[in-house]
């Protein structure tokens, strides 16, 4: 009978959001789904700031907000995929970032399109089409989300190695000239800040509650009147735009095309996406986790590089982000009563 | 056996994981659909593999021949055996995306260990058993997760490689890849050139063909095997039947990791040197084999025998690609643009509307 009570209370707490309570207790769940990666966050600053204290200076950020800005906007363009349900983690978002970095650097370069607003709109419009095509095999298809995006996955992995066999060719000079990362308010964190204002104007939406409902039970969801088609094809379309900025900060980061990036970046992502306690099962999560997620992942990142592994250090990297998406799953179960969220069809 | 095989038929084919009471079970009916289903897929997969060796045939020079005929049928025996734990996996409607990293990882373990004073077979055991203690975590790890065990497995797979990497490259300068001499013996079993008393067929072709009738045979005709599809299509009347979801859970991820290890150890016989990446394309080849051969990915329906055809249909296409000169990338797209329809014709979810 759980999912009758999540309708009954979705329509008050949208109508009546000035009720005090019905406030407070949103703002309780939504800040124990932040407590984990916020506690980490800090735990692993102060690690940083023993071990690493250059990362905070000027260069040190701007850098850092250089490195980290592809796998943030990566996690954010697969939190309302996620979201929306039926363990919908797009497994396709490495090679779809990968795809436009590639085609940036070859298809438009070589067209003579350079122009910052015909770059932009190229890969936004790349992004929103991938994930329009995938969010449709999904549903009219029916094939559930994993299968469709792990063919996408494969489907435009090996496409990159075809447009560019190996990593090469040159972004355009603007894109490249952000990978200097020099002052701090550059144009990366303006990337980051506009890609938030747009999730947080998002989340304002009816769309928004609607899709946190179809994500904990499409059933319900459906039965309320809730058009759950349209709601889970605007989520991938969502999503698409974040790929298109990620993919942007991507090539300014590199400065050139690498269609082999796929494999990490998705895993990143994932594990980024878990740790920000978004729920693989949907309903719940949002960019503020993710940011978070992908921020801890970074930090993971630097403290490990800090030490001296030497030969072995890119295998550490790889052993800890595997151990990292293990204990936060097993971590996301904690938050969850057994039995209501587990029956989730893979 | 008869009574059995009633009892556990209808449910297998109910694909919706709800309350029973609300899809009252129309056991008739339900078989022939199940027993439809499987013909469909039998006949979708022959008749698409015997087009492709039609093709080749007509359009690629020595297609086939008995070389190629030979390279075909020893690279499907290592994608057949390592397929044979993702199918039980999928049976029980998960999947295991441990397999690529756990066969790369007993790829260069058993390279390190040739190089040890340790007697190869004991290595071989060792790593085996390492295969399964590494399935038996996924299992345990993922089991309240259900639909996300699979992300868990991945996870489970990056330590796990991450953790080989670092163990063989210790006081070595060539990280990634290992270097040792493998025992004749061993590299026969596996290598293109290999011999069965004097015949001109690697072994481990033959290791395939006694482990799909085993397969088969178990599967249909013991209780665990039935259990399989039991749990695999309705979790609630399975545990009604007082079948454990946690042992058969365990007991598949526990064959996947085997498997994966074993096929990782034949891998090293094949190429004769120890490389961390080999077992890279089995991660979405073993989730193709599994949906091209008309496993339903939702659990439940499927099997072993149609996984052989999915394999078989793989390799086969993989080898007219090459003789139509692609490249691994482009062949790893068409892969994907293959499995979509696919997984369409065999395990389309049902409509919202017709949930409620």
């Amino acid at each position: 009978m759980s999912s009758s009570r999540v309708a009954v209370d979705a329509a008050p707490a949208r109508r009546d959001g000035s009720g005090a309570v019905a406030k407070l207790r949103r703002l309780r769940t939504e800040y124990a789904r932040l407590g984990v990666p916020l506690a980490l966050v800090v735990a692993l600053l102060a690690i940083a700031a023993w071990r690493v204290p250059q990362l905070f200076t000027v260069v040190g950020l701007a850098g850092a907000i250089l490195v980290a800005a592809p796998l943030m906007l990566a996690t954010m363009a697969i939190t309302p995929i996620a979201m929306a349900g039926r363990g919908g983690v797009d497994l396709s978002i490495g090679p779809a970032v990968g795809f436009i970095n590639v085609t940036i650097v070859t298809w438009l370069v070589s067209a003579g399109i350079e122009h910052p607003g015909l770059v932009f709109v190229y890969a936004m419009l790349a992004g929103v089409l991938w994930q329009l095509m995938v969010g449709a095999a999904i549903v009219f298809v029916r094939v559930s989300p994993i299968i469709v995006t792990l063919a996408g996955f494969m489907i435009l992995q090996g496409l990159n190695l075809v447009i560019l066999p190996r990593p090469g060719g040159l972004a355009p000079d603007w894109l490249s000239d952000w990978g200097y990362g020099t002052t701090l308010f550059g144009p990366v964190l303006a990337v980051l800040v506009g890609a938030f204002l747009f999730w947080y104007a998002f989340t304002r939406t009816a769309l928004f509650t609607h899709l946190k409902l179809m994500g904990s039970d499409e059933r319900t969801a459906f039965a309320c009147g809730v058009d759950v088609t349209r709601v889970r094809l605007l989520a991938h379309l969502i999503g698409g735009v974040f790929i298109g900025l990620a993919a942007i900060c991507q090539t300014a980061l590199i400065g050139s095309g690498d269609p082999t990036q796929g494999n990490q970046l998705t895993l990143q992502a994932i594990t980024a996406l878990v740790l920000g306690g978004t729920a693989l099962s949907g309903g719940r999560g949002g960019a503020l986790g993710s940011v978070l997620g992908a921020t801890a992942m970074y930090l993971i990142f630097v403290v490990l590089s800090s030490f001296n592994f030497g030969a072995i250090s890119g295998f550490m990297t790889q052993m800890s982000y595997g151990l990292i998406l293990v204990a936060a799953l097993l971590l996301s179960l904690l938050g969850t009563r057994p039995g209501r969220d587990a029956r989730v069809a893979a | 056996m008869s009574a059995n095989s009633g009892a556990v038929a209808p449910v297998a084919s109910s694909q919706v994981p709800s309350d029973p009471a609300a899809h009252p079970v129309r056991p008739a009916r339900r078989g022939r659909l199940r027993a439809s289903h499987d013909v469909k897929a039998v006949l979708i997969g022959g008749s698409l593999l015997a087009l492709l060796i039609g093709i080749g045939a007509w359009q690629v020079e020595g297609f086939a021949s008995a070389n190629n005929v030979r390279s075909i049928l020893l690279l499907a025996s290592f994608l057949g055996l390592v397929a044979l734990g993702q199918t039980a996996v999928a049976l029980v409607g998960t999947l295991d995306l441990s397999i690529p990293f756990v066969i790369g990882a007993a790829n260069i373990l058993l390279a390190w260990l040739f190089a040890t004073s340790l007697p190869p077979v004991l290595a071989i055991l060792l790593v085996a058993s390492l295969g399964t203690l590494v399935g038996l975590i996924n299992g345990v790890l993922g089991f309240r997760l259900q639909g996300q065990s699979l992300i868990v497995t991945l996870g489970v797979g990056f330590a796990v490689v991450g953790g080989a990497q670092i163990f063989t490259s210790l006081g070595s300068e060539f990280s990634g890849t290992v270097f040792s001499e493998v025992p004749d013996w061993f590299s026969n079993i596996a290598a293109i050139n290999g011999t069965t008393f004097g015949l001109p067929i690697p072994p481990v072709i033959l290791i395939w063909a006694i482990v799909t009738a085993g397969t088969v045979f178990l599967v249909s005709r013991t209780r665990r095997g039935r259990e399989l599809y039991a749990i695999g299509g309705n979790r609630t009347a399975a545990a009604r039947l007082s079948i454990s979801e946690w042992q058969t859970w365990l007991g598949v991820h526990a064959l996947s990791g085997t498997m994966a290890a074993l096929t990782g150890m034949l891998l090293l016989g094949f190429s004769g040197g120890g490389f961390v990446g080999v077992g890279d394309p089995y991660l979405f080849t073993t989730v193709a084999a599994v949906v091209i051969g008309g496993t339903s990915l939702l659990g439940g329906s499927g099997g072993y025998g149609a996984t052989v055809i999915g394999v078989l249909v793989l390799q086969v296409l993989t080898s007219l690609l090459v003789g139509f000169g692609l490249g691994f990338a482009a062949q790893q797209a068409v892969f994907g643009l293959l499995i979509l329809p696919m997984v369409a014709l065999y395990a389309r979810a049902p409509s919202v509307r017709s949930q409620i």
